[in-house]
């Protein structure tokens, strides 16, 4: 029941849904108490021949106006406490995006999409859960439950109260062993279906290695087993399922007959008339409810509380890269100085970069290459700031750049990723995904930049083409064109490449960084890549390697140094010949 | 999450029902029985109100108690009250039974459908999805079965049952009552009329909230990047409203509707009675047992009802999953077929490639006009760079895809004329990536072949040299594999692919060489193994370590689907053309070039 106290805040800020919704549970839970009694006095007077229209009416007319006004107030509690909880399932969910926004990458690589959606989807709705269905069946078996015993032992008979009452726990013990019965096979017919669900994976993920094998029957054979064990598990899950129905009439059975036997005795003994008994079997049938809702309530809150849990925990995650205090407003603009002595990503033994140390003038473009793992996309990260904890000192400008605020340095860059991430909304949006409220030449401009305006003319819809999820339909090269674009839209004052022209041909490879060096005369640039075409032209060029650089210079004086660099140039000369089918 | 609901017309959703009716055919006697139970269990229900009727009526109000008919009563009541939880519980149990075998059926008949299908649909269809239609839609229509058929049968039987028993005591208040089934048949078509469309929407607006949340998890380097948090805050605030909206739509349509409607109906009932009764009485003696037998019969029939209403969403879900899962069982993008005489038989393993032109799409041809032989016991291999052709060879050899321009021979026969089973035994592919299945070392060499002995899997590890490092694992043979073998090596991985290839001693091997990093001490294992086990085999291979395919009896080097050259390492050597080229890089030697 913690978990009713650690939603108080949310109560309390719906106090005025909560109580009145209460309030109307309670009324209807009263209300309840009036048609089996109406019963009784109608059978009573029939059975005395007493009955006139008169009195009938009366009684059907209280009868008709309190069914009206149980329906009204069934409708408006549900609203109130269905609705809230809903309510807070929404706020929940924006607390926890709001939450996921400012998370920084190290976040990211801790924790996996699907963790972190099922704490959006499945957590979420055990709380909305119980905020709902948990505070009904709270109310309401006490209500309803207290209510109905009351009416059965004032107003008819205690004794015949307490006697019919008896079978009454045993119905709770059974149901109760039960749930826990069923909980453990459930979990077991969970484990059986999750093996299934591996299997038709592995099977669908290994095809190719089945068809090579020509085991697709045997394949098949195993699939019919796991299935069989599937029944088999849901079966005993269904032996324990099969039984709450069933005992609960049968339980229920009992008290009737044993209010019918002593009820008997008691209209003998004149304690009672034929309608009190009438009215008593319908107060039994009224009680079913609230013993379910009980063993209920159990179920709700203990997955409530575990949900509740998880959420906070995941809210509780401190924001690691934050702005510090009085930080600058100032968009950053001027030299990048570079000193980091190390840096290790977090959770990893291994230093990424380590001796780093350049100065980028205002203006000018950089060059940074190397091999996979060789540190040159460490070096953009600390740039962005996307990780800190370095030793060293990055300036931007006079500052260095967690003087900045991140908003205002991430102002200045202009990022366009190694894997080029689009976003299922159309190319127009996409590329203007930074200014929303941008003009369609801009657009225009933009693209025709990054060389793949004519590329979206062909498109169905043009600029209005929408992009498909991580937007497969469209080819790689395409897409590090837009997500240049992108970038250009910005007209950023550091425009960083991290390796955005790997799928490019070489043509358009060559065009795209003429028009950039055209359009960007004053601008800095940063660029890795592993063809050295890309980062030929630029004033300075470091060669990474193994977290650290190994070469520095322009191309002129990296060639003559007849290093590494050379060597790289050498083979990837030859590789574009091969590429391009040895005719040079 | 990851589909779009499929939008189905009523006259569709009619037909996806009645198709999934028909799984309950083979099932006839079982369902039969547990019918027959059903109806014992509603004659239960009925005859226990109308014993305590007779009770009240004979013996209550006349104040008569004899002691013979009272027990035999009582015991009656009994009897029927314990014989009915008894025929219950097995009437449950049974139904249940059948819905889960039924689905067992249904995935089973899914499950082989998607091994008849070709390369071709795995290729257009994310893995993810046929996965969930064949477990997570197939349980969505366990659901339907399990709690909606059995509680629609159910209540339609007690409702049968309830108006019998009415009819029986009291014919005209039985057809006064008769008035609250277009009542209830109008709440409830009204309400499935309002809640497919307002369920669906939220369903939809779920997933769009969903969706969006998972794209935003998946890209927010770059809405931090960009700064688009607040916007992206904002877009997303705006589908939880929605969602909101929905759902508060969703509450009010179930409340107007559902339980506090059928509950008011249910007065409706109880005055109804009450007033016949009532007026009756006014000029003749009404027997208080049959009031007491109508006010329980009504109160048992509204149950039932209840139940059905909750649960026509349930419906509603299971009718979509089961259109998906009917669209992939009818799914016409098979594997290719073997010719119906085929009973060639693979002999001496020669090679021929005529004239094949091939293309994936129909549109752009990524074969072509290829022709090439393999003698018996030769090795041909295939270069050249990524996209050049190569795996489509092999994916023609192998018959993953059907080709209709040129022909494949083998042994003097088209490939279509094998049975599958022939080109499958005699055939040994090695995939460039080796995947292992969940289990352990011994099973993933020998896989479902059951008669391989244990001796013959040791030998065919031994003979490709994997005994070395399997030898050394803690269980050795019996060493789990687990996620698909993540805890070997790239390098031991191709070893146990390597062994189950060889354990079925293929006439033909087909080698796509392994490109990712192999580590230096299983790299040396692999080249001889490899040498190993194309000796007296025709061997088709993809290389990438030119090295690896010196004493080829014949190398292709392909480009944009074409061979451009071709003959011995050294001839093409000689030739100085592409092939030279991509030697000169692959060693690293660049004076020559530059």
């Amino acid at each position: 029941m913690r978990v009713f106290l650690d939603l108080g805040w949310f109560f309390k800020e719906r106090k005025k849904q909560y109580l009145l919704g209460i309030v109307m549970l309670m009324l209807v839970a009263f209300l309840q108490l009036i048609p089996p009694k109406i019963i009784g006095y109608v059978v009573d007077e029939i059975s005395a021949g007493t009955l006139t229209s008169a009195t009938l009416l009366k009684w059907l007319g209280i009868l008709a106006v309190a069914a009206i006004g149980m329906y009204a107030l069934r409708y408006y509690w549900r609203i109130m406490i269905f609705g809230s909880a809903i309510f807070l399932a929404r706020q929940l969910r924006e607390r926890l995006f709001r939450h996921f926004t400012k998370m920084a990458p190290s976040f990211y690589q801790k924790k996996r999409v699907g963790d972190l959606m099922a704490h959006a989807t499945n957590d979420l709705s055990a709380v909305q859960q119980t905020a709902g269905a948990g505070v009904l069946t709270l109310i309401d078996s006490i209500t309803t439950g207290g209510f109905v015993i009351a009416a059965m032992a004032i107003t008819i008979n205690w004794k015949l109260t307490l006697i019919a009452l008896i079978p009454l726990p045993l119905m709770a013990i059974l149901t109760s062993y039960y749930g826990k019965l069923l909980h453990q096979r459930f979990r077991y017919a969970q484990e059986a279906f999750s093996n299934l669900n591996d299997k038709a994976q592995e099977s669908i993920s290994g095809v190719k290695v089945i068809k090579t094998f020509g085991q697709e029957k045997e394949d098949t054979e195993d699939f019919v087993q796991l299935s069989q064990d599937v029944v088999d598990k849901n079966i005993r899950v269904a032996k324990v399922d099969a039984l709450f129905d069933p005992t609960i009439s049968l339980i229920v059975g009992i008290c009737f007959f044993l209010s019918i036997i002593f009820g008997t005795r008691f209209i003998l003994a004149d304690e009672m008339s034929i309608g009190d008994l009438f009215a008593f079997t319908s107060y039994l049938g009224l009680l079913v409810w609230p013993m379910l809702a009980f063993g209920w309530l159990f179920n709700i809150v203990e997955r409530g509380r575990a949900s509740y849990d998880r959420i906070m925990n995941l809210l509780d995650e401190e924001i690691e890269i934050d702005d510090k205090e009085n930080a600058l407003e100032q968009k950053p603009e001027g030299n990048i100085q570079f000193h980091v002595d190390e840096f290790k990503f977090p959770g990893d033994e291994r230093s990424a970069i380590h001796d780093v140390h350049f100065t980028l003038k205002r203006g000018e473009t950089l060059g940074i290459v190397g091999k996979t793992g060789s540190g040159k996309t460490a070096i953009l990260k600390l740039l962005m700031r996307e990780f800190e904890g370095y030793k060293g000192q990055i300036l931007y400008g006079e500052h260095p750049i967690d003087v900045y605020k991140k908003r205002s340095l991430r102002e200045a860059i202009g990022y366009v990723p190694q894997d080029h991430f689009l976003f299922s909304t159309t190319v127009a949006g996409n590329i203007a995904f930074a200014n929303a409220g941008a003009s369609m030449e801009q657009v225009h401009e933009a693209a025709k930049l990054a060389y793949i305006h004519e590329d979206i003319l062909q498109f169905t819809d043009g600029y209005n083409t929408v992009v498909g999820e991580r937007g497969v339909s469209l080819s790689g090269g395409q897409k590090q064109r837009i997500s240049i674009a992108r970038a250009l839209m910005m007209d950023p004052e550091l425009l960083i490449l991290d390796d955005s022209l790997s799928a490019v041909d070489a043509r358009t490879e060559e065009a795209i960084l003429e028009a950039l060096k055209a359009k960007r005369q004053n601008e800095t640039t940063i660029i890795t890549s592993h063809r050295l075409s890309a980062i030929q032209h630029a004033h300075q060029i470091i060669v990474m390697s193994e977290g650290t650089i190994k070469e520095k210079g322009s191309h002129e004086q990296l060639m003559e140094l007849k290093g590494m660099y050379f060597e790289m140039y050498q083979l990837q000369q030859l590789e574009s010949l091969v590429e391009q089918g040895g005719e040079a | 999450m990851d589909e779009k609901q499929l939008q189905l017309s009523g006259k569709d959703q009619w037909k996806v029902f009645k198709r999934l009716l028909t799984y309950l055919k083979p099932h006839k006697k079982v369902i039969a029985l547990a019918l027959f139970l059903l109806i014992l269990t509603v004659i239960g229900d009925i005859l226990g109100p109308f014993l305590i009727k007779v009770f009240m009526d004979d013996y209550l109000t006349p104040r008569n108690f004899p002691t013979g008919p009272i027990v035999g009563l009582a015991l009656g009541y009994v009897f029927i009250q314990v014989g009915n939880v008894i025929v219950s519980y097995f009437q449950l149990l049974r139904f249940q039974e059948i819905a889960l075998k039924i689905i067992q059926q249904m995935r089973i008949d899914v499950f082989s459908k998607v091994h008849k299908l070709g390369m071709r649909y795995f290729d257009k269809t994310p893995a993810g999805s046929i996965v969930s239609r064949v477990t997570n839609d197939t349980e969505a229509i366990k659901d339907m079965f399990v709690s909606v058929l059995v509680a629609f049968v159910q209540s339609g039987f007690l409702v049968i049952g309830v108006y019998i028993a009415m009819f029986i005591m009291n014919v005209k208040l039985a057809l006064v009552t008769i008035v609250l089934l277009p009542i209830l048949f109008f709440i409830i078509t009204t309400y499935r009329k309002h809640s497919s469309i307002v369920y669906q929407d939220l369903r939809e607006r779920l997933s769009q909230l969903n969706a969006k949340l998972a794209e935003s998890l998946q890209g927010m380097t770059m809405i931090q990047a960009f700064r688009q948090e607040d916007r992206l805050q904002d877009e997303f605030n705006a589908i939880n409203d929605k969602h909101w909206n929905a759902g508060k739509r969703n509450i009010k349509l179930d409340s107007l509707l559902l339980r506090p409607a059928i509950d008011l109906v249910y007065a409706l009932a109880i005055i109804m009675v009450l007033s016949y009764f009532g007026i009756i009485s006014m000029n003749n003696v009404v027997e208080v047992g049959v009031i007491y037998a109508f006010v329980t019969y009504i109160d048992r029939f509204f149950e039932p009802i209840n139940q059905v209403m909750q649960r026509l969403s349930i419906f509603q879900q299971a009718i979509v999953a089961a259109s998906r899962v009917f669209k992939l069982l009818d799914e016409e993008d098979l594997a290719p077929s073997q010719k119906d005489i085929a009973n060639a038989k693979i002999e001496q393993g020669k090679i021929e490639f005529q004239n094949v032109t091939f293309s994936y799409d129909g549109k752009t041809d990524v074969l072509k006009n290829i022709s090439f032989t393999a003698e018996p016991g030769q090795t041909v291999a295939l270069v050249g760079h990524t996209g050049s052709g190569k795996s489509s060879i092999i994916n023609l050899l192998m018959r993953f895809y059907e080709f209709e321009q040129g022909d494949i021979k083998i042994d003097g026969h088209s490939v279509k004329d094998f049975q599958k089973e022939e080109i499958r035994e005699k055939v040994g592919l090695v995939l460039q990536d080796p995947f292992l299945f969940y289990g352990d070392i011994e099973n993933n060499i020998r896989l479902h072949d059951q008669e391989m002995s244990d001796e013959e899997v040791k030998a065919a590890a031994e003979f490709v040299q994997a005994n070395i490092f399997i030898e050394k694992l803690p269980n050795t043979y019996k060493q789990k594999v687990t996620e698909r073998g993540s805890t070997f090596s790239s390098g031991q991985r191709q070893l146990v692919a390597f062994a189950r290839t060889i354990a079925t001693n293929p006439k033909i091997l087909v080698l796509d060489e392994a490109t990712a990093n192999i580590d230096t001490e299983t790299e040396v294992a692999i080249q001889s193994s490899l040498e190993k086990m194309r000796k007296g085999r025709t061997t088709i291979a993809i290389a990438h370590r030119l090295s690896t395919i010196a004493d080829a009896e014949l190398i292709l080097v392909l480009h944009h689907g074409e061979i451009v050259e071709r003959g011995t390492h050294q001839e093409l050597l000689n030739q100085k053309g592409l092939y030279h080229k991509m030697y000169l890089l692959q060693n690293n030697v660049v004076d020559d070039i530059a």
